[in-house]
């Protein structure tokens, strides 16, 4: 499962890299803000396949609901002239560091398992 | 475990997890050159807040020339009410007017031709040699020359891209974009020249031109309009001489004697 999802981030980055995708300048922080999307719910993908809890349609919809609020919030912010997608960009930031050292936690206690096993 | 981990585990392929995970690379791609393209006209990591302020100051511009252009053409209505009182008067002011024309701060009309130049087209550009590149650009020096030809056919009004190039019109390069007479403008580039058509059109069409380049790059860089009528707007910015001053007899005698 983690192989597919690295093949389909490969496949996807040759997409996008090929495609060259014309993105107007006053949409580059929202495509900005969908990959930090993104990148959170990877990681949270990540956590949970990692705690034996990785649910496929929570991953997939945490992600479109999460990029669909975000943008929300950005747009909101443009028009009320305040920077609410920082909100959006301190939460996803904060979490991702959250789930990674989770992340970090488990892999060192597996380790330091295998370790005393031997 | 839910039935989708299940059922992706025993697939060993899930095309939703697998689609998920494609956008996400396509998305970080998109996003990364969306910032260099933007990074690329404004150097600087500040720049939602530079881009909103530009497109303020843009707009407050725009509306202050109007009405520079609006107060401009009261004082011309002014001047021509003065000078219905007496013959006098009348003639300072048909001389005003005239000065005014040779200014470039009125408004003209009349039959001329319009020249269209734009950058060769970004997907065709990419087929071509990168080392090539820079012929499929209109750069500040091809605007420059076109207008030096236009004058020297006798072009009697040039603007670029509304941009009037009175007395002290300039034209330069400023990194991506070309300034004219102050305002940063990006291609399509849209010359405009009061004059003979036709002359003006064989002034930019001889052979070996300051159009032969651009055409040999591309010919659909360069178009070439005539127009029985045509409207050039008057020169809207700052007309105040801050060093220069008219040379009165005291000076004259002044510096004589010197």
């Amino acid at each position: 499962m983690r192989a597919v999802g690295l093949i389909g981030l490969l496949v996807g980055l040759a997409i996008g890299y090929v495609l060259n995708v014309p993105i107007p300048a006053q949409w580059a922080p929202y495509i900005s803000l969908a990959a930090l999307c993104g990148m959170d719910a990877a990681i949270g993908g990540w956590r949970a396949s990692v705690e034996g809890k990785f649910v496929l349609d929570v991953f997939l919809t945490g992600f479109l609901v999460n990029a669909l609020l975000a943008m929300f919030l950005a747009y909101l912010g443009d028009i009320l002239g305040v920077e609410l997608l920082l909100a959006a960009v301190v939460t996803l930031g904060g979490r991702m560091f959250l789930n990674l050292s989770v992340i970090r936690r488990f892999y060192l206690n597996q380790w330091a398992l295998n370790r005393r096993q031997r | 475990m839910s039935n989708f981990w299940d059922r992706a585990r025993g697939n060993g392929f899930a095309p939703s997890f697998f689609v998920m995970w494609l956008l996400l690379g396509v998305l970080l791609v998109s996003a990364l050159k969306a910032q260099q393209n933007v990074r690329k006209d404004l150097p600087s990591s500040r720049f939602p807040e530079l881009a909103r302020e530009y497109m303020v100051k843009a707009k407050t511009l725009e509306k202050l020339e109007e009405e520079i252009r609006l107060l401009r053409d009261k004082s011309t209505e002014m001047e021509n009410a003065l000078a219905t009182g007496s013959q006098k008067s009348q003639l300072l002011n048909d001389s005003l007017q005239e000065a005014k024309v040779l200014a470039g701060l009125s408004a003209l009309s009349g039959p001329g031709v319009e020249v269209l130049l734009t950058d060769k087209s970004t997907e065709k550009r990419n087929e071509g040699d990168p080392a090539l590149l820079n012929m499929f650009a209109i750069h500040d020096f091809d605007i420059l020359r076109v207008v030096n030809e236009l004058r020297a056919a006798g072009a009697e009004a040039i603007s670029v891209n509304g941009q009037r190039l009175g007395v002290n019109g300039w034209i330069r390069c400023s990194g991506p974009v070309i300034c004219v007479n102050d305002i940063r403008m990006a291609p399509p580039f849209r010359i405009l020249a009061i004059g003979d058509p036709q002359t003006l059109t064989g002034a930019l069409k001889i052979p070996g031109g300051v159009l032969s380049d651009i055409e040999n790059a591309d010919p659909n860089m360069v178009k070439i309009i005539s127009h029985n009528q045509l409207t050039i707007p008057g020169y809207a910015g700052s007309t105040k001489f801050k060093y220069a001053k008219p040379v009165t007899e005291a000076v004259a005698k002044n510096e004589a004697a010197q």
